[in-house]
C-alpha cells in the first residue's frame, strides 16, 4: 500500500469518524442511533491516538500523537471544573460537596500535568523533537483563555448584577495565565526555549485572527445565500378567510378551555 | 439597558478581551523583540483564514440539510454553499502556487494543505478547550458565592 493511501486509511478515515460519530450522536433521535454515534467518534479517536504507530512515516500523524498527550490532562481540567460548578449552589443536580476537594485536586493535577509538559521532561516529542503541534495548541490555548477570562471577568462586572467578587477572581485568572506566558516568553523550559515560544505566541495570535475572519466570511456568505434565497421565493398564496361555521368551532374550543374559580 | 450603554458594553468586553493580547505585545517589545514571528505570521494568518473559511462553509453546507428540511428541499441554497467552499478550495490552490507568498515550511501544495488541515484541527482543540475552560470556570465562581435572597415588596 502507497504512503498515501496508508494515511488515508489510518489517519483520515479516522479523522473523518470523530465529527461524523458526534453529529450522529446529537442528531439521532434513538437511544441505538446515538450509542453508535458515539462508537464511531470513540473508534475514531482511537484510529488518531494509534496513528503514530500505524502510519509513522505521514507527518500528520503527529496531531494524533499531540491528542494522546493532552487527553489526560484536558480530561482533568474538565472534569475538575465541572465538579467544582456543580458542587456548589446550583439548584438542581447539584453533585456532592466532597466532590468539589476532587474537582479541585484534578484541576491542579491537570493544570501541573501541562505546565510540565511545557518546562518539564512531559512535552511531547517525535523521534527526538518537540511536536510541531504542541507548538501550535499550547501558545494558542494560553492566549485565548486569558483572553477569553478577561472578557468573562468584565462581562460579570458590566451586565451581572453585583457580581464584583466574581469578576475579581476571574480578572486574578486571567492575570495568573497572562503571568504564565511573560514566564515562558522569558524563561526556557527543557525541550521548548523562550525564543521559540515567542516566535509561535505570535503565530498563534495571527492563527486565532485568521479563523475568527475566515469564519466570519463563511457565515456572512451562508447567511447571504439563505437571503437571497427566501428573497426569490414567490410571495405565499392567499387562503380564504375563515367561515362563520369555523369561527364557532374555535369559539367553542376555546370555550371549553377557558375558565377557572377563585382557588384555580 | 439602553442602546447607548448597550454599545458601550460591547466595546468594553471586546477591550477586555484584546486587554491582555496588547499587555503581551507591549512586554514583547519592551524585551526587545519584533513581534517574535515577525513576517512569517502573514503566511499563517492567509493560511488560517482559507482554511477557516473552507471547513467553516463545508460546515455550514451541512447545516443547510436541516434548513432544507423545513423548506421543501430547494437545491438552489445548496449549490450556491457548495459553490462558496469550492471557491475557498480553489483560492487556496491559486495562492498557494504564487511561490512563497502562502507557503510554510512544507514541500508542496498538496503537503501544505494536508497542514493546513491538520494546523485548523490543533487550533480547534485548543479554542475549544480554552472555551469550556473559561465558561467553566465562570459558572464555577458564580455557583461558589453564598446563594441570593431576593426579598419580594408586599404588593
Amino acid at each position: 500500500m502507497n504512503p498515501m493511501a496508508q494515511a488515508a486509511l489510518w489517519f483520515w478515515l479516522p479523522a473523518a469518524l470523530v465529527p461524523l460519530g458526534v453529529w450522529l450522536s446529537l442528531s439521532s433521535k434513538t437511544s441505538s442511533g446515538t450509542n453508535f454515534g458515539r462508537f464511531l467518534a470513540g473508534v475514531g479517536m482511537l484510529g488518531l491516538v494509534t496513528s503514530p504507530w500505524t502510519v509513522p512515516d505521514s507527518p500528520s500523524s503527529a496531531a494524533g500523537h499531540l491528542l494522546g498527550f493532552i487527553l489526560g490532562p484536558a480530561a482533568l481540567l474538565l472534569s475538575g471544573v465541572y465538579l467544582i460548578a456543580f458542587s456548589g449552589h446550583v439548584p438542581v443536580g447539584r453533585l456532592p460537596r466532597s466532590d468539589r476537594r476532587l474537582g479541585v485536586m484534578a484541576f491542579i493535577i491537570g493544570f501541573v500535568w501541562f505546565v510540565g509538559m511545557h518546562w518539564w521532561n512531559l512535552t511531547p516529542a517525535l523521534e527526538e523533537e518537540v511536536n510541531r503541534y504542541w507548538l501550535v495548541f499550547w501558545p494558542t490555548f494560553l492566549l485565548l483563555l486569558t483572553c477569553l477570562l478577561s472578557g468573562a471577568a468584565l462581562s460579570l462586572r458590566v451586565i451581572g448584577d453585583r457580581r464584583a467578587t466574581e469578576s475579581n477572581v476571574m480578572w486574578f485568572a486571567s492575570g495568573f495565565v497572562l503571568l504564565l506566558i511573560l514566564l515562558a516568553m522569558m524563561v526556557d523550559g527543557r525541550h521548548v526555549d523562550a525564543d521559540t515560544f515567542r516566535y509561535h505566541l505570535w503565530l498563534a495570535g495571527a492563527d486565532v485572527l485568521g479563523t475568527a475572519v475566515g469564519l466570519s466570511i463563511s457565515i456572512l456568505v451562508f447567511g447571504l445565500i439563505i437571503f437571497l434565497h427566501e428573497r426569490s421565493l414567490p410571495e405565499p398564496k392567499s387562503i380564504a378567510p375563515p367561515t362563520d361555521k369555523e369561527f364557532a368551532h374555535v369559539a367553542s374550543i376555546v370555550a371549553a378551555n377557558l375558565g377557572g374559580g377563585e382557588y384555580e | 439597558m439602553n442602546e447607548e450603554r448597550l454599545v458601550f458594553t460591547w466595546r468594553a468586553m471586546l477591550l477586555a478581551f484584546l486587554l491582555p493580547l496588547v499587555l503581551l505585545w507591549a512586554m514583547d517589545l519592551t524585551m526587545g523583540g519584533s513581534l517574535g514571528a515577525g513576517t512569517d505570521s502573514l503566511p499563517r494568518f492567509g493560511n488560517a483564514i482559507l482554511t477557516s473559511y473552507t471547513l467553516g462553509s463545508l460546515v455550514l453546507l451541512g447545516n443547510l440539510f436541516f434548513y432544507a428540511d423545513s423548506r421543501q428541499r430547494p437545491l438552489a441554497p445548496l449549490f450556491g454553499m457548495l459553490s462558496a467552499a469550492v471557491m475557498g478550495v480553489v483560492v487556496t490552490v491559486l495562492l498557494l502556487n504564487q511561490g512563497s507568498l502562502l507557503m510554510e515550511d512544507n514541500g508542496s501544495i498538496q503537503a501544505q494543505i494536508f497542514y493546513n488541515i491538520v494546523h485548523m484541527f490543533v487550533s480547534a482543540g485548543a479554542i475549544l478547550l480554552a472555551l469550556a475552560l473559561s465558561l467553566g470556570f465562570t459558572f464555577s465562581t458564580i455557583t461558589a458565592q453564598k446563594p441570593r435572597r431576593t426579598v419580594f415588596e408586599e404588593e
